[in-house]
């Protein structure tokens, strides 16, 4: 350990920031500094492969800050495989996989970042190359690899498929044409080849870097998958509804909305729910997490959550800038023009807010609080 | 004898492109680029709410989200009739200018460096310099474990910059980027919520209002990249550039001599005027810049996997219908061409349609900007020898990067000044039932024009057109090579095992294939028939 030019003081500092990122005591630091410097001798090996992804949650990823990006790549994870990051190309590169997935059986992590699509053989997503070939202007050309036989060759040996961002975990923007590119989430194409397989689905469009680094630092350090909702995302932070943790529920309950961006309150930062705002139906943590080292987040910048961390974004929650639709208070289903009224109306005879969202979330795509 | 090298995945960029190369006598005597991966984005926009296809746009690419928002912001204004107040352009400004700086600092030191440094002479240095010294130690640390990923392999080649001073800097630098870049994310998740997938842009403004604060922290941030951008970027670019073996880099990589700019960051409301200037160069003929018409724009697909109906639209009328495994097709890539010419956008047809409007006084010597700073660099005496060679390679290509990259920096210090706290940010208009609208904008990849069709207050059509289509396009239908498949002829390949130079070139471009293919027609999404390869 002396040797990487790290101080037991610094592994005690990056614990503690370990267990604020994880939401854990700070009491279990001691543990944590320990299992992390285990974590430096003998890094575990990553393949990192993109379906029909757009990168946004490599490019979230690089965000990182504890550790930041360059502490994860070099000293505490092995990234064998990353198509935006590793210095090789072509054959050199897809290789990588090929022995990894012989050398290391059981022992990497597979990340998937985007979904896949199974049509026409999955030729609609292909990287590497067969050592079959086809004719090209007069030559023998070694045909595309689809991403679906990817899958095949790499899922059996993983110790745990990482489904990262809304698409790889539920199919996301690809999937509303999976009628012609018959796209499927990763759990989907995993439970195919290996029934038992663990698969942790890591949502957001994108998904934040700490619910990625937490989870991954989680499983190294506790050995074993973290606790999951239904969905098979991690509860420690998809646990919570954004409404009920919202820096502005003060304004909902005032019934002071957001109607024209122009709109001033000197007092109040309002409330975002008429232009159109997902929160009371998204669970994340991003109230409290905030996003690009808690600079800002949706809400900070007084544009309505779009619900991105849901399995039903974006499709089922279009249109985005509408208000919800027919929301269900004490009992009555009240639409954006009566709100006010009856938030105020509600927070005056003294009803806990707590049980009007409780009434949201019954409402809701189901979440991570049960 | 000649032989084809297939390079798939090409890595460091965004997305699934494989390269196939001609190789004879130790050199490249033709090539093909391959877009490997189809989603179909806009299909499901149709019948959308029109204030969606911000959001969901974004999401065609997570390298570049930041310009598509814009570019679908401005389509919206144009189909709504906002009249942009001050407030909200700048802000649009300055958040996509915080883009170009993240996205240029993490193309050249994140995709592109590890094709010119070795890595693995960090473990020479012998100075004493402490910062420089861990770096070497985090390097030796790797390879004394036997685990040099994601930094080995690599095609290895004779003219990696092997000293171990400047490798150790290098590679310093490549860390010190990766923060450099993450605060110019946090710079823009000021106005714009986070990054990425932004929220702080909508049709008829932005949600933000500026604040003695909030641009405070901007300029904060925005001092400590522009020093960074001045001291560390533009040098080592310098650096690079100055390295011997590299010298036949200046005119190798040539992209045909023809270059596209629609102009970006509007100077006025009407966005009549550009700070970085729109126009057409061809043939290398960077004196006279012409000017651009929109619908001298088509796309061919004849060797593209798309049926033949889809051949030579504009892309307002534009049509995808799949078709994989089609005779002569090898990509799901279009080919745009201009005038039916294929056409390079993207930094280095920004920066020589600037120069070009400098040189010939179509700008006048007080208003120049890109001249003055390329003497202010001592480099005015390679430019004109280039120009006068007609020809511009792949260093220029990122020499003009890291150049944009500091005129746009700078800039921004500007564009903060001009915001007027307690004024309007929105114009609150309310959806027609007809009509259309376009939006063209310049993102770090180059030109991105966005179109829409509103009916009966719903999205009829939704058509974009992506810098990495025309710069990663394959040939159209008279046969006619893209801009890559050109700049890649005559590269020199000396080892079929190690082809290192047509990765430099492939990724001076800053190829983003995400965005390159994402168009479904809706009335013809069906899939007409398979013959798979």
């Amino acid at each position: 350990m002396e040797g990487k030019g790290v101080t037991r003081r610094q592994f005690i500092k990056y614990a503690g920031a370990t267990a604020a990122l994880l939401g854990l005591s700070q009491s279990l630091v001691p543990e944590i500094a320990r299992a992390l410097e285990e974590l430096t001798s003998g890094k575990p090996p990553v393949l990192w492969i993109q379906g029909q992804n757009c990168t946004g949650c490599s490019v979230s990823f690089l965000n990182t800050n504890f550790p930041n990006a360059a502490e994860l790549v070099l000293d505490k994870l092995s990234v064998r495989y990353h198509p935006t990051v590793m210095a090789a190309a072509g054959d050199l590169a897809f290789g990588v996989l090929e022995e990894t997935a012989k050398e290391l059986a059981g022992k990497y992590v597979l990340v998937v970042e985007g979904p896949i699509p199974t049509a026409e053989d999955g030729e609609f997503c292909t990287f590497g190359l067969e050592k079959e070939t086809a004719s090209f202007n007069g030559y023998q050309r070694r045909k595309d690899k689809p991403m679906t036989v990817w899958m095949e060759e790499l899922v059996p040996g993983a110790a745990a498929v990482i489904a990262l961002g809304n698409c790889a975990s539920f199919g996301g923007i690809p999937a509303a044409n999976a009628s012609v590119t018959g796209t499927k989430p990763a759990q989907e194409i995993v439970k195919e080849i290996s029934k038992d397989k663990p698969v942790i689905n890591i949502g957001g469009c994108p998904s934040h870097p700490d619910w990625f680094v937490g989870t991954v630092l989680d499983y190294l350090i506790n050995k074993r998958v973290p606790e999951l909702d239904k969905h098979n995302r991690p509860k420690a932070f998809f646990g919570k509804l954004i409404h009920e943790n919202c820096e502005r529920r003060a304004s909902f309950d005032a019934g002071l909305f957001l109607e024209d961006w122009n709109d001033n309150n000197p007092d109040f930062k309002l409330c975002l729910f008429k232009m159109g705002c997902k929160g009371p139906v998204t669970y994340a943590d991003c109230p409290t997490r905030r996003w690009n080292s808690g600079v800002n987040w949706c809400v900070g910048a007084n544009a309505p959550c779009h619900g991105c961390a849901e399995p039903t974004f974006y499709k089922e929650l279009s249109p985005l800038y509408e208000p919800l639709p027919n929301v269900n208070f004490l009992g009555i289903n009240t639409t954006a023009e009566t709100l006010g009224w009856v938030a105020a109306g509600a927070t005056a005879v003294g009803i806990g807010a707590h049980y009007l969202y409780k009434q949201l979330g019954k409402k809701a795509p189901e979440g991570g609080e049960e | 004898m000649a032989q084809l090298i297939s390079i798939d995945p090409v890595t460091r960029i965004e997305g699934h492109l494989r390269i196939d190369v001609e190789v004879e006598d130790g050199k490249v005597k033709d090539a093909w680029s391959s877009g490997t991966m189809f989603r179909g984005i806009e299909m499901l926009l149709k019948g959308k709410h029109p204030f969606d296809a911000q959001q969901v746009t974004e999401r065609i690419c997570g390298v570049c989200p930041l310009v598509h928002g814009t570019a679908a912001s401005y389509n919206l204004d144009d189909a709504l009739g906002v009249e942009l107040p001050d407030n909200a352009r700048l802000i649009r400004n300055l958040c996509l200018g915080a883009n170009f700086i993240q996205s240029h600092i993490l193309h050249f030191y994140h995709l592109a460096a590890l094709d010119y440094v070795d890595v693995a002479a960090v473990v020479n240095y012998s100075g004493t310099n402490p910062a420089l010294k861990a770096i070497k130690g985090k390097v030796a640390g790797l390879v004394k474990a036997g685990d040099v990923y994601p930094f080995l392999p690599r095609y290895e080649s004779d003219d990696y910059v092997s000293d171990p001073e400047i490798a150790t800097i290098l590679v310093g630098h490549y860390v010190e980027a990766l923060e450099m870049r993450k605060k110019a994310q946090e710079m823009l998740s000021i106005f714009y919520g986070r990054m990425p997938s932004f929220v702080g842009t909508v049709p008829g403004g932005v949600t933000v209002q500026p604040t003695v604060s909030n641009i405070a922290a901007f300029r904060a941030r925005l001092a400590e990249l522009r020093f960074w951008i001045d001291n560390v970027y533009v040098q080592d670019i310098l650096t690079v550039a100055g390295v011997p073996a590299y010298q036949i880099f200046f005119t190798a990589g040539d992209s045909g001599g023809n270059y596209l700019a629609y102009g970006g960051f509007d100077e006025d409301s009407k966005g009549t005027v550009k700070f970085l200037p729109r126009g057409y160069i061809t043939g290398n003929d960077v004196a006279s810049v012409k000017e651009f018409d929109e619908n001298k724009i088509t796309e061919s697909v004849k060797h593209s996997w798309y049926t033949d109906e889809c051949e030579g639209l504009h892309p307002k009328e534009g049509k995808t219908e799949p078709e994989v495994g089609k005779d002569g097709a090898y990509s799901f890539l279009k080919a745009p061409r201009y005038d039916g010419k294929a056409m390079e956008v993207g930094p280095m047809a920004r920066m020589l349609v600037l120069a070009g409007l400098e040189l010939s006084g179509k700008i006048s010597q007080d208003k120049q900007k890109l001249m003055p700073l390329v003497k202010a660099l001592g480099l005015d005496a390679k430019v004109m020898e280039l120009a006068t060679a007609g020809k511009f390679g792949i260093l220029p290509r990122h020499a003009m990067r890291a150049l944009e990259c500091k005129l746009i920096a700078d800039q921004m210090e500007v564009w903060l000044d001009e915001l007027k706290p307690g004024e309007k940010i929105y114009d609150k208009k309310d959806i027609p039932d007809d009509s259309y609208g376009r939006g063209l904008v310049e993102g770090p990849r180059g030109a991105l024009g966005h179109w829409i069709h509103i009916k009966g207050k719903k999205i009829d059509n939704y058509q974009a057109i992506v810098p990495t289509t025309w710069n990663a396009a394959p040939r159209d239908k008279e046969g006619n090579r893209g801009p890559i498949e050109t700049a890649l002829l005559g590269l020199p390949v000396p080892d079929a095992e190690n082809p290192i130079n047509v990765v430099r070139c492939v990724r001076s471009f800053d190829p983003c294939l995400a965005c390159a293919i994402h168009v479904i027609h809706p009335e013809h999404n069906g899939v007409k028939s398979f013959r798979v390869v």
